[in-house]
């Protein structure tokens, strides 16, 4: 009888399916890995699990009977727990009180001695032993945290753990404490989703792995009767080789110079020369500095310092304006927080830029900014029909094309920097916008990218500069490195900078 | 915030659910109007004039508030005040005559909030924290400099801020002349634009180099000229001030700004939407009176009915 | 020294330093006439507390989880008319039905605000209006006076010349606030739901049983604020109290509530009115003219917009490294 299960289940957001009809089941004593790439629905099957969302078709079945999981309480009675790909710790409460937040067992008066021991042997487990309970959570690291979100989930009273990409801000040695852990839970009689990213991990730790393509399930497969190949496979739906673009990859004139940028406090002395009509790519995980670099030189840091200069031309950090003027543009990570202004129409998102090109005296000539957006729609495949619905109605996909289109210089090219482009893009967005990409390459622009995925990180750069810590590891042209020399780079790296 | 699901009864696509509230919108509209033009003695001309000049005195000020409230700063509690202090201000300088007395005036107003919209706009100072401050500076100051004495005109001349031109209050004509080109700003200029942007995502304004911290306090300064001008048409009315001339205007504008449509959170709403929130409050305080409902029930009852439309505007959209 | 500075400026501290500092300052300005040093001003300096200090108890309360009580001011006004009308000849009746209504109200707009997903503004607001029109209706828009004349003196009855039964009762409610929040899950959960609802969430917390709850506890406290004034003024009128808002506020923020929700305490709270009061009381004890007060309040308010303003570090940051900047490169072109 399996412990958990999907029938059927079918997801909506607005008009696009995330899941279709996926069917799959989890046995006690299994641990599942989840696999897809951005945007194949894996975080919306665990919200569906853990009561953040319904299903709009579909049944999911607990113990072989149908039960809705109406919400996250109705998750944890069912003996549900899960770490969560986004944190979620409250930084004002103290890591005691973090690990003991929202669980129902906890009786009114919560100062009892118990529940600090255990509380205490659950950081024992993940290795943080010597960590005071009543530390604030806001003065840990990120992979400390994440740590504790581990010893919160230890602490909960479940049938089924469910992790969400829980190795991405852990070193090595963290990482084998989590899988050792996590088969002490299996042999206690308990059930694990894992979901990763970490083609590795799954064979390394996973009974089984289901794949997600596009919303639909591929298929559930023993790891021990396939190989990476094979799950890539699986993943892709087509080989590597269609995914990304072919080009003839040459180094072109310097366009941006970076020299001894400090962002504190993960970066120091980063280096880099990127050319015209090239893809550099800094390849590094959560913490590894990558995504701070790309912020900094985007004016976004105020304490970042160094030299940077585009074609010649000095530009001064610590200003969007001076970086903007510099026609330096920049693809936030974060595109519902910072990029797109998600109850703004489409045209208006597309020549949010552009407002000081077309106006006289501060009045806007409207004309003028529609058939800008027109045009800027059509240069990032947007569909012209769209222009008028409000961005939150587009998919993530779309949404990220669009902050492309705004990005996208009049005459003169510039550089884009772009941090995460592809983060939770479907499949068939993600090929138009790595097209994108080289094309606005064959432009003259030289483009910018942060990236955690490998794969993506292979199939875009020129160059690649992969990060450690805040640390530059090594810097390859496109073709000296392969898949697992990249990871090792930017996971335990042997040589210092 | 993605996860909204949990209120799946109201989870509605996002066409869909604009639709919606847009023929929910035109019902209400629909039901009010109908239930004024059934008011026997509405159409008269004192009722409208009595319509006119509610409407005129806060809606200056309810403009004001929109700007503050669009640009995602919730609202201001220092208003009020700042409309009894440029009116006293305005009274006080008449002796440099008309117009010098009322640019001092909306001077005066706009300097109050510019402080404070720098504040706000460059280094995100809590807005409501800010406009308390504010507001106690006002009373202090206005305390101070008036020794706690009504202030009278200074000067001849209040006649061009009261009486009528053509059958219409004057009052009424500063007033549309003011939700004019606070809308014109609004719509027309690229500051306007940037102001929604703010409001929508600060964040992304400012990842956007769109210059919000300048927006935000060109809308406190906004809302600083609109409050003067209002200031300024009660001395006129009055012929005399004290600091009380403008208290319980801040809730009485907010609510306009939010009756009419314009979101709490900021980036969606309009001058216009407050021009017909203020119009729409009003009319239900003419017509309770008109039907005879005492104003202790005429107080209660606008209240009631300012919740349900906050609320019917809400309904299918987020937080 | 630093040390020290750091240690007295932070957050949970420094309601208690700007206390101090309050105390210093009026000691000092009444240069030993004993004007403001008496037991005298204690005692009104409590009286004022036990008027504005459960308010803002409650609107602190609301503005810690993210949200903000406009209701507060009108639950004050509605608590004290039931309260008078009804508990004539059995205060505690009075004082029973009074609170009630604060936790109704509070409970409505708290269920209205999650359950629709609204904001708080907006929903208080329409409340705020509600309560006061209620108010009105009620007492018929006259002042309502309060016979119990036994009551009324009892309540304001010094006891050793420093509290009395009101300044007691207000007292008593922080104390009690402040061990429910130290010494049950009720405050973690308070405060994780102010810092990060959607992580709250995740974790399992039933956030909006913590905001309904968190609603009803200020419309309680506002309503006892309300009562008890009524009471002691022997007189509750629909009026009086419109702008208790900003003083709460004021007193609530100054008292070390983060308006960005999840930092604050009941004790803070009182360190914040306390502030307040002392300088208002303690001002015209020296023979100060109020609208001093109100400039003083506005300014020290000000300064710790000023102080919290979360881009204030990011900007003076960025502009001392310009102006480094700058100088290196004056430096640079000097010499050859």
């Amino acid at each position: 009888m399996p412990i958990l299960a999907v029938e059927g289940v079918t997801k909506r957001f607005g008009p696009n399916e995330v899941l279709k009809n996926v069917t799959l089941s989890l046995d006690a004593q299994e641990i599942r890995a989840i696999c897809g790439e951005n945007g194949a629905g894996k975080s919306t099957l665990v919200k569906i699990f853990t009561g953040v969302h319904t299903t709009d078709d579909g049944a999911v079945l607990v113990d072989g009977k149908p039960t809705e999981i109406a919400s996250p309480q109705r998750a944890q009675e069912l003996g549900i727990a899960l770490v969560a790909q986004e944190l979620s710790l409250a930084p004002a409460l103290s890591v005691l009180d973090n690990i003991w937040l929202g669980n129902r067992e906890v009786p009114l008066f919560h100062r009892r001695k118990v529940l600090r021991e255990r509380a205490r042997a659950a950081l024992e487990k993940v290795g943080l032993g010597d960590l005071s309970l009543d530390t604030p959570v806001a003065t840990l690291s990120i992979g400390r945290r994440q740590l504790v979100e581990l010893a919160r989930m230890l602490t909960r009273d479940a049938r089924v753990f469910i992790l969400d990409e829980p190795t991405a801000t852990l070193s090595d040695v963290e990482i084998e404490r989590i899988f050792n852990a996590l088969r002490a839970l299996k042999a206690e009689g308990k059930s694990i989703i894992y979901i990763t990213h970490r083609l590795g991990e799954v064979f390394e730790v996973c009974d089984t792995v289901s794949v997600l393509r596009n919303g639909e399930l591929v298929g559930t497969r023993r790891t021990a009767e396939i190989d990476r190949a094979h799950l890539m496979q699986m993943m892709l739906g087509r080989s590597m080789g269609e995914m990304y673009p072919r080009w003839e990859s040459k180094p072109g004139r310097p366009m941006l110079t970076v020299k001894n940028l400090h962002v504190p406090p993960v970066v120091q002395n980063f280096n880099l020369v990127a050319d015209q009509g090239n893809v550099v790519c800094l390849a590094g995980q959560v913490g590894s500095g990558a995504i701070e670099v790309l912020r900094a030189l985007a004016g976004l840091v105020p304490d970042a310092t160094g030299e940077v200069s585009v074609m010649e031309r000095p530009v001064r950090l610590r200003s969007v304006s001076k970086a903007q003027a510099a026609k330096v543009q920049f693809i936030s990570e974060d595109r519902a927080g910072e990029g797109v202004f998600l109850r703004l129409h489409v045209g208006q998102n597309l020549v949010a830029t552009r407002l000081a090109d077309h106006s006289q005296l501060g009045i806007l000539a409207r004309q003028g900014l529609r058939a800008t957006a027109e045009k800027l729609a059509a240069a990032a495949g947007v569909d012209r029909a769209r222009l008028h619905s409000m961005a939150d109605e587009l998919s993530g996909g779309n949404q990220q094309k669009l902050a492309f289109g705004r990005a996208i210089g009049d005459d003169e090219p510039g550089v884009l920097l772009m941090n995460e482009p592809t983060r939770g893009v479907d499949v068939g967005a993600r090929a138009e916008i790595y097209r994108l990409i080289r094309q606005f390459c064959d432009r003259g622009y030289c483009l910018v990218m942060a990236s955690s995925d490998i794969e993506e990180v292979l199939g875009m750069a020129d160059v690649i500069v992969s990060m450690y810590r805040g640390r530059q590891i090594a810097t390859y042209r496109r073709g000296e490195a392969d898949v697992h020399r990249v990871l090792a780079d930017i996971t335990h790296p042997v040589a210092a900078a | 915030m993605s996860d909204v699901s949990l209120r799946t009864r109201f989870r509605l696509g996002g066409a869909r659910a604009r639709h919606l509230v847009l023929a929910v919108r035109i019902v209400a509209g629909s039901a009010i109007a109908l239930f004024a033009l059934s008011t026997p003695g509405f159409t008269s001309p004192l009722s409208i004039n009595a319509l006119l000049n509610a409407i005129s005195f806060i809606g200056c000020v309810a403009v004001g508030m929109t700007f503050i409230t669009l640009t995602g700063n919730i609202m201001s509690l220092c208003l009020g005040a700042t409309v009894s202090a440029s009116a006293l201000i305005f009274l006080a300088s008449l002796s440099f005559g008309i117009l010098p007395a009322f640019l001092i005036a909306i001077l005066f107003g706009v300097v109050i909030t510019a402080a404070q919209g720098l504040l706000v706009g460059f280094f995100r100072a809590n807005p409501i924290l800010v406009s308390i401050a504010g507001l106690s500076l006002l009373i202090g100051g206005a305390a101070l400099a008036t020794g706690g004495q009504r202030v009278y005109p200074g000067g001849e001349g209040l006649q061009v801020f009261k009486g009528r031109v053509a059958g219409i209050p004057v009052e009424a004509l500063y007033f549309f002349a003011t939700v004019v080109i606070g809308q014109f700003i609004l719509s027309w200029t690229r500051i306007g634009r940037v102001m929604v942007m703010v409001g929508s995502n600060p964040r992304a304004a400012y990842a956007a180099g769109v210059g919000p911290a300048m927006a935000v306090t060109v809308a406190y300064v906004i809302a600083g000229a609109c409050s003067a001008v209002s200031g300024v048409l009660l001395a006129a009315r009055y012929g005399s001030g004290d600091m009380e001339l403008g208290t319980g205007y801040d809730y009485t504008a907010i609510a306009a700004v939010l009756v009419g449509g314009t979101a709490i959170q900021g980036g969606s709403g309009s001058v216009v939407r407050t021009l017909i929130g203020v119009t729409v409050i009003a009319i239900i305080e003419v017509v309770l009176l008109l039907r005879g409902f005492s104003q202790q029930l005429q107080y209660l009852i606008t209240g009631v009915i300012v919740l349900a439309v906050i609320m019917l505007h809400t309904i299918g959209e987020r937080r | 020294m630093k040390r020290a500075a750091i240690f007295l400026l932070a957050p949970t501290v420094r309601p208690f330093t700007i206390m101090a500092g309050a105390i210093l300052v009026l000691a000092l300005m009444d240069r030993g006439t004993g004007y403001f040093f008496s037991l005298g001003t204690i005692f009104s300096v409590m009286q004022l507390f036990a008027t504005i200090g459960l308010v803002a108890l409650g609107l602190g309360l609301s503005i810690l989880v993210r949200e903000f009580d406009l209701s507060v001011a009108g639950i004050v006004g509605l608590a004290g008319c039931i309260a008078v009308m009804t508990g004539v000849s059995n205060p505690w009746l009075g004082v029973l039905l009074g609170v009630c209504a604060g936790v109704v109200s509070g409970l409505l707009q708290g269920l209205i605000m999650t359950r629709l997903n609204l904001s708080s503004v907006g929903v208080t607001l329409g409340g705020l209006l509600t309560l006061q029109g209620i108010t009105y209706v009620l007492t018929e828009n006259k002042t309502i006076g309060y016979p119990n004349m036994a009551v009324a003196l009892g309540l304001n009855e010094p006891i050793a010349n420093l509290l009395s039964v009101r300044s007691a009762a207000a007292l008593a409610v922080f104390v009690l606030a402040a061990l429910v929040m130290t010494y049950t899950h009720i405050g973690p959960d308070v405060i994780a739901t102010g810092s990060d609802r959607r992580a709250s969430r995740i974790a399992g917390l039933n956030t909006e049983r913590v905001i309904i709850g968190v609603f009803a506890a200020s419309g309680a406290s506002a309503a006892l604020a309300g009562v008890l004034l009524s009471y002691s003024l022997g007189a509750a009128s629909p009026i009086a109290l419109a702008d208790m808002l900003a003083p709460a506020a004021a007193a609530a923020i100054v008292g070390g509530v983060s308006v960005v929700g999840g930092r604050g305490s009941p004790m803070g709270i009182a360190a914040g009115v306390l502030t307040l009061c002392i300088l208002r009381s303690g001002l015209s004890a020296i023979g100060v003219e109020p609208h001093v007060h109100d400039l003083v309040t506005g300014g020290i308010l000000a300064v710790i917009a000023i102080l919290d303003a979360p881009d204030l570090a990011r900007r003076v940051t960025a502009w001392r490294l310009d102006r480094a900047e700058r100088q290196e490169q004056a430096l640079a072109r000097k010499s050859p």
